[in-house]
């Protein structure tokens, strides 16, 4: 509004100056343009005193010019009135400058906030992934030590069985069976016979409390043998039903159904010669087999 | 600052139409001086259209000092009203490109700022 009226006051005093004078100062014509450059600029909003009192000194050089003529005084007073107008521009456009250089920081202040947000947001995320992480290396730790523990448990049990048993029977490895514990036939049946003497049922419960200590993940085998007295489908069907026996009688002691099984040989599989009668007697037996878990 | 030089302005045309014996503008030389002065320590000089308008308040303060000298006193004012907008004016250019500079800087901190974002971003 300021600068339509100002403007307004140049125009009526350039009308004035048409009557004095025909041709006006070069001076006045400068700071004229000058003054209609830096109204239309920023300065018209952003810097209007300033503008304001360049269009007060080009109304003092129109008067003059209006009353006196093209003369120094006139000439003077519009050198003064152009630069003024030129300093109003020049503010206007120093103002301009520096709100766009605020803006630009207030920009770059948000978009440095809302990184580093983002940046603390991602990091919460990483952390808390690796705490899922700790805590599944954690349990799996745990599960790698009751493992370890488990196995190493079983070691000493097996170890003790190993113990027990050959305190009580002949007890080998065997590189490829495993744990072979030999009971004499003898001493658990009568000949000919598949049911257990009394005297064997004490040893049978020797081993059978040894078994139920040793790996609970094993295999057992119990293989019945004879020796070459009598035809071999006797023999055969004799050293299943003894081996089903022991098997039986282990399985009433407490040792897993599921890890026990029986199996008869017959006369196939002589460890001794069967011409003499020491050879038969310990060819007439009856081998538990123990397999470690991992066969 | 710019409402002063008017009023003197004035008072020399009166002056020169009265004919009377015109005093010394040591005022106005003092606040020519002045403004000269602050507008080469804002480096007018080192700014090409500052720089012409530094210049030619420098050459109309030598012009109003030689009319003292040679008891023109009222020339010497109005020379000297010129002098002083002049220096003004660089006082005004020197600012305005300083501010522009600074605009531009901001703007390519800015565009520095965005390529690093979209740099780490896309990582």
């Amino acid at each position: 509004m300021t600068t339509i009226r100002n403007a307004s006051l140049v125009f009526a005093l350039m009308g004035i100056a048409g009557c004095a004078s025909a041709v006006p100062p070069q001076d006045l014509v400068t700071a004229r343009a000058s003054y209609a450059r830096a109204s239309q600029g920023p300065a018209a909003t952003l810097d209007p005193a300033e503008l304001h009192s360049a269009a007060d000194s080009l109304q003092i050089a129109e008067r003059s010019f209006a009353s006196e003529g093209d003369t120094q005084g006139t000439r003077d007073l519009a050198y003064v009135a152009d630069r003024r107008a030129q300093i109003a521009e020049a503010a206007g456009q120093t103002k301009l400058a520096s709100s766009q250089q605020g803006q630009t920081l207030m920009y770059m202040h948000s978009a440095e906030t809302a990184q580093a947000n983002a940046s603390s947001a991602q990091l919460g995320r990483a952390n808390a992934q690796l705490e899922v992480q700790g805590q599944a290396m954690s349990s799996q730790k745990q599960q790698l030590d009751a493992e370890r523990d488990r196995r190493q448990d079983a070691e000493k049990r097996a170890a003790q069985a190993a113990t027990d048993l050959a305190a009580i029977a002949l007890v080998k490895q065997d590189a490829t069976r495993g744990m072979v514990i030999t009971l004499s036939g003898g001493v658990l049946f009568a000949s000919n016979k598949a049911d257990l003497l009394p005297s064997a049922l004490t040893k049978l419960n020797e081993v059978a409390n040894a078994l139920t200590k040793n790996d609970d993940d094993s295999k057992i085998v119990v293989e019945g043998h004879t020796d070459s007295q009598g035809g071999a489908e006797y023999n055969q069907d004799l050293s299943q039903r003894r081996a089903q026996t022991v098997r039986d009688y282990l399985v009433s002691r407490n040792v897993a159904a599921d890890r026990v099984t029986a199996t008869g040989f017959g006369l196939t599989r002589p460890i001794a010669d069967n011409a003499s009668p020491e050879g038969r007697a310990n060819n007439r037996r009856v081998e538990i087999v123990v397999q470690p878990a991992s066969r | 600052m710019h409402g002063s030089l008017i009023p003197v302005l004035a008072t020399s045309c009166l002056v020169l139409g009265c004919g009377a014996s015109y005093p010394v503008p040591t005022q106005p030389l003092a606040d020519t001086e002045s403004a000269e002065r602050s507008a080469t320590e804002l480096g007018a000089a080192s700014q090409p259209k500052a720089q012409l308008h530094l210049q030619l308040a420098h050459e109309q303060l030598s012009r109003a000092k030689a009319a003292i000298q040679g008891g023109d006193n009222e020339r010497a004012a109005a020379l000297l009203v010129r002098a002083r907008s002049d220096a003004e004016l660089a006082i005004a250019l020197t600012r305005e490109e300083n501010a522009k500079i600074g605009a531009q800087n901001a703007t390519d901190q800015s565009n520095t700022q965005k390529s690093t974002n979209a740099r780490q971003g896309g990582q």
